[in-house]
């Protein structure tokens, strides 16, 4: 019995360790931003803002509201992005799990080692590609983009679900004379559907992070997403 | 058997239907411009080429051979894999330990894994700035806990400012934030050990670590494997951190081989030197995984 | 099956469909000039850049001005990467060592060949001239700065220094630093007495080359070859090194970091670019009133020399009806009407044509004049394209003599294996 409660007092301590490295930058972003530029760059810091201030997001609602932009981007895209490769990972993911010809074969090598090829490599042949066709600079191009980046692992994590699924259960179908597409939407993708919300939040997430895609490939400030619209006003060389 | 066998070539024209779409994208947006870059490591291809659309010429290894001279390669590859051994040892015991507690029947372990995902959701930029400014060298928090600790003792702790412990420093901003997802996945492993086979060792009198090592871990194994494989390839690729931290600083202690194939291609505008470097960084990257699935396909066996 | 292969065909039909419309717009008689400017959407920046393009279309309503954004470190690329589509911008506003990568990658045009010749003869022909390669100028200065030395008077009152007269050789200021580096900040925090970058950004090796000029030295020949044999060049970083085992200087710091210590009272001097100062007082706008500047500091057999630096316009050569607009549109930036104002109070630095001479704003400048004399005092360097490479080298070999405590011989000799690398 003791040595229960020892151990889950352990428990505890690993969990509040943790929790406490995991969360409390977090905190402490939001604790300077309440703080007046002078107190952020006090030391010793202070734990807790000695006089609160709402002026930097005041300023970020009036004068760089420009921020939206980049979130609704950034949602845009993610969102389109995610959508993309859950309904192409569903396909890629079945043919992956279900059939064993050459093709799928090459096909899942194909994109097991794509996921190892540095983006920064793409970069440069991916940009003439691609204003070549007049997508650069254009948010379809982009999700073009970070979709092939993100498909190879979504549908990798796709077909490890279609895998799950019993095969006789497609047989049954295919004797009761249902066609192939009725099979895969209405039977088999119903019982996939946490494994779709694991693809879709994977590469919402992914993209949601993107930075190098978006460097690379989006000029104008109005369709530049989160991340590089954060490095452009915080790493700038003048501000 | 005629019926069998339509069905047979209807599948295959159906297969091959379905990996169209995939296979295009991988054709156009990876597989293409991989190609194109590792031509043009072997060519001399800078960035009048690109612009006056000139290709680029052969040159007798002449990218490969002035990397070998410097420094620079054997540096960053050292780097990268003290990185990625550092980030990956750690966020796995972390995130196995948290696992493990989120996974025994604590009170409020649902808000806890919840909120613990925070950091995941912070984009890397985001979270690098976040660091930065934690490890500040004059007013940073993070010197002013050390020398809370040590009874100011230390005084001057700069984490990123310091070739000895830069990557350590790149290393826990990376860490903060992937923790979370290993944690995560290595949950919905746990929760693939069936209770049966667990209460049926306790009654056995197997011990806690006993049982953990030859029940839990083994059927856990193919989560791990491809939750530490997603890893490595991850940290294998990181750049944006290490580009925001500290560019590669100081005294190239925190140069990687993506900070050095940018840095080749783009600031030296030197693209087929880039490229060199991004060709032996993916043969390094195909190596290590290959050599990773090896050993973990010989650890499923036993 | 066939549903599918609908329901993709339109997919992808939508989508081309949708950026083909976004990517061509009707041509008229309109030219639009595409504008490569990292400016545009840094904060403090942006209602001067914003201005200049409403007075501009104003003033000429036949020419539209688009921009072409990107963060300060991605933005060459980003030119060049459009360059290589096809896709060429016909304006950078550029970091004067930007320039020979431009012109290396046969981007930039000699400026000659776009803008007017009266106006080319208005700029100050000593400042053109480090624009210059192969006998070609390939920018044109907006303004100039050296490096200039900023003080904190309160801080030399403090020390029992006289804040009318800051150090002129680095053995003055040596001494200087003695006394300054007791001082505490109201918080009792250490007060830093000189500040020099040496972070790995590629301005900062600009700035370390203008100390290596102080000493005397030089970093590249005449011919555009590694030189770093020399005395001023090793006295250099030899004092760095010095600076750095006193703890005088904040390490691996950038010049963001530099400001942002220098805005709260923690650095008495620092280097840095006359704009620099919009820096300082965007942290701390009570700044002003302690803020001098000095010209830089003399050091061994050197007179004080230091680099030019200046934000410069590159073009690009796209035609006769481009050209026209981006003549007009250099010559409306680079004017006494625009100018005037930002240089006065957002961008402290120096005009660089003989019509913007004496202008009111700067003349009686209370940062700049302390430093006024220094714009005479610089050195020529030679434009070689690897330029960004070098600075970055330059940097490392910094770090290598402070935070690694390499000995300077150790570090100047492999400085010079990977330059030479670089530089070949």
């Amino acid at each position: 019995m003791k040595g229960r409660t020892l151990s889950k007092v352990l428990c505890y301590i690993i969990l509040a360790v943790i929790l406490l490295f995991l969360l409390f930058p977090i905190y402490w972003m939001l604790a300077t931003s309440f703080k007046t530029n002078m107190e952020a760059y006090m030391y010793p810091p202070t734990f807790f803002p000695n006089e609160t201030t709402v002026d930097a997001y005041i300023s970020l609602f009036t004068v760089n509201n420009q921020f939206f932009v980049y979130y609704i981007n950034n949602f845009i895209v993610s969102g389109i992005t995610a959508i993309i490769c859950t309904l192409f990972a569903v396909f890629t993911g079945y043919a992956l799990a279900r059939f064993h010809f050459k093709w799928t074969v090459i096909m899942s090598g194909i994109l097991l080692s794509t996921q190892m090829f540095p983006i920064v490599s793409r970069m440069i042949s991916l940009y003439s590609l691609m204003s070549k066709v007049h997508l650069i600079n254009t948010m379809p191009g982009l999700i073009l983009a970070i979709s092939a980046a993100q498909l190879p692992f979504c549908a990798m994590l796709m077909s490890s679900f279609f895998a799950s699924v019993p095969k006789e259960l497609e047989e049954a179908a295919y004797v009761d004379g249902a066609g192939r597409g009725t099979i895969l939407f209405k039977i088999i993708t119903p019982l996939v559907k946490p494994g779709m919300l694991a693809v879709g939040i994977y590469a919402f997430l992914m993209t949601w992070d993107d930075y190098l895609h978006a460097a690379t490939l989006i000029q104008t400030d109005g369709l530049r997403t989160l991340s590089i619209g954060i490095a452009l006003r915080y790493l700038g060389e003048l501000s | 058997m005629r019926k069998l066998n339509s069905k047979n070539r209807g599948d295959r024209i159906y297969s091959f239907c379905l990996l169209i779409p995939a296979f295009l994208l991988a054709l156009f947006f990876i597989l293409i411009p991989i190609v194109d870059s590792v031509i043009k490591s072997f060519q001399d291809f800078k960035v009048k080429n690109i612009i006056s659309g000139k290709p680029g010429v052969w040159n007798n290894f002449a990218n490969y051979i002035k990397l070998f001279a410097s420094n620079a390669l054997g540096n960053a590859v050292v780097n990268t894999f003290v990185f990625v051994v550092f980030v990956i040892v750690f966020q796995f015991v972390l995130g196995m330990a948290l696992a493990l507690v989120l996974n025994s029947n604590i009170k409020g372990a649902r808000f806890f894994r919840s909120i613990m995902m925070t950091p995941w959701v912070v984009p890397t930029v985001i979270s690098a700035l976040i660091w930065m400014w934690l490890f500040q060298p004059q007013y940073g928090l993070v010197k002013y806990l050390v020398s809370l600790v040590t009874f100011g003792k230390v005084t001057e702790f700069a984490m990123l400012n310091q070739p000895d412990s830069a990557l350590t420093g790149v290393g826990i901003a990376a860490l903060w934030k992937q923790i979370p997802l290993m944690t995560l996945l290595l949950l919905a492993g746990l929760q693939n050990v069936p209770d049966d086979i667990q209460e049926a060792a306790m009654i056995d009198g197997a011990s806690k670590t006993r049982r953990f090592f030859s029940i839990t871990m083994p059927y856990m194994a193919s989560v791990i494997k491809i939750a530490v494989s997603m890893s490595i390839i991850e940290n294998f690729k990181q750049f944006p951190l290490f580009w925001t931290m500290t560019g590669g600083g100081p005294d190239g202690a925190t140069t990687n081989l993506a900070i050095l194939s940018y840095r080749e291609a783009f600031v030296s505008m030197n693209l087929g030197s880039g490229a060199a470097v991004t060709t032996i960084w993916m043969l390094l990257m195909i190596i290590t995984v290959g050599i990773y699935n090896k050993c973990f396909r010989t650890y499923d066996m036993t | 099956m066939k549903k599918i292969l609908v329901l993709l065909l339109s997919l992808l039909t939508a989508m081309s469909l949708f950026a083909g419309g976004s990517a061509e717009k009707a041509e008229s008689e309109q030219v639009t000039i595409k504008v490569a400017n990292y400016a545009v959407l840094e904060q403090g920046y942006i209602p001067f850049w914003e201005g200049v393009k409403e007075g501009f279309e104003a003033k000429y309503p036949n020419y539209k001005i688009e921009w072409v954004t990107a963060p300060y470190g991605e933005i060459v690329n980003q030119v060049i990467n459009m360059a290589g589509g096809g896709d060429r911008v016909d304006v950078i506003f550029s970091e004067s060592s930007w320039v020979p990568g431009f012109e290396d990658a046969g981007l930039a045009a000699p400026v000659d060949e776009v803008l007017s010749a009266d106006f080319i003869k208005d700029i100050y022909p000593s400042v053109l001239a480090d624009f210059e390669i192969n006998g070609k100028a390939y920018g044109v200065p907006l303004y100039v700065t050296p490096f200039v030395l900023y003080y904190n008077k309160d801080l030399f009152a403090q020390a029992g220094l006289d804040p009318n007269t800051p150090p002129t050789t680095y053995d003055e200021m040596l001494k200087y630093a003695e006394k300054l580096s007791q001082l505490k900040d109201k918080n009792g925090n250490k007060v830093y007495a000189f500040g020099q970058t040496t972070a790995s950004v590629a301005i900062s090796g600009t700035a370390l080359t203008a100390m290596v000029f102080n000493f005397g030295g030089e970093v590249l020949d005449a011919n555009g070859n590694l030189s770093c044999d020399n005395e001023g060049f090793r006295q250099a970083f030899e004092t760095l090194a010095l600076l750095d085992e006193m703890g005088y200087n904040p390490q691996n710091a950038k010049l963001k970091d530099l400001r942002n210590l220098f805005a709260l009272g923690q650095l008495a001097m620092y280097y840095d670019q006359s704009w620099g100062f919009n820096g300082v007082s965007s942290i701390n706008p009570d700044a002003k009133n302690f803020t001098a500047s000095a010209a830089p500091l003399k050091g061994g057999n050197g007179s004080g020399e230091s680099l030019m630096s200046a934000h410069c316009f590159v073009l690009v050569d796209n035609g006769e009806a481009h050209n026209k607009a981006v003549d007009a549109f250099v010559q409306y930036v680079i004017s006494a009407d625009t100018l005037s104002d930002y240089l006065a109070n957002v961008t402290p630095a120096y005009p660089a044509t003989y019509s913007m001479e004496g202008m009111e704003g700067v003349a009686n400048n209370p940062i700049l004049k302390g430093a006024a004399n220094s714009v005479a005092n610089v050195k020529h360097q030679v434009t070689v394209p690897a330029l960004n490479d070098l600075n970055l080298e330059l940097t490392t070999l910094a770090q290598a003599v402070t935070v690694s405590n390499k000995s300077v011989d150790q570090a100047i000799a492999e400085f010079k294996k990977a330059a030479a690398l670089k530089l070949q």
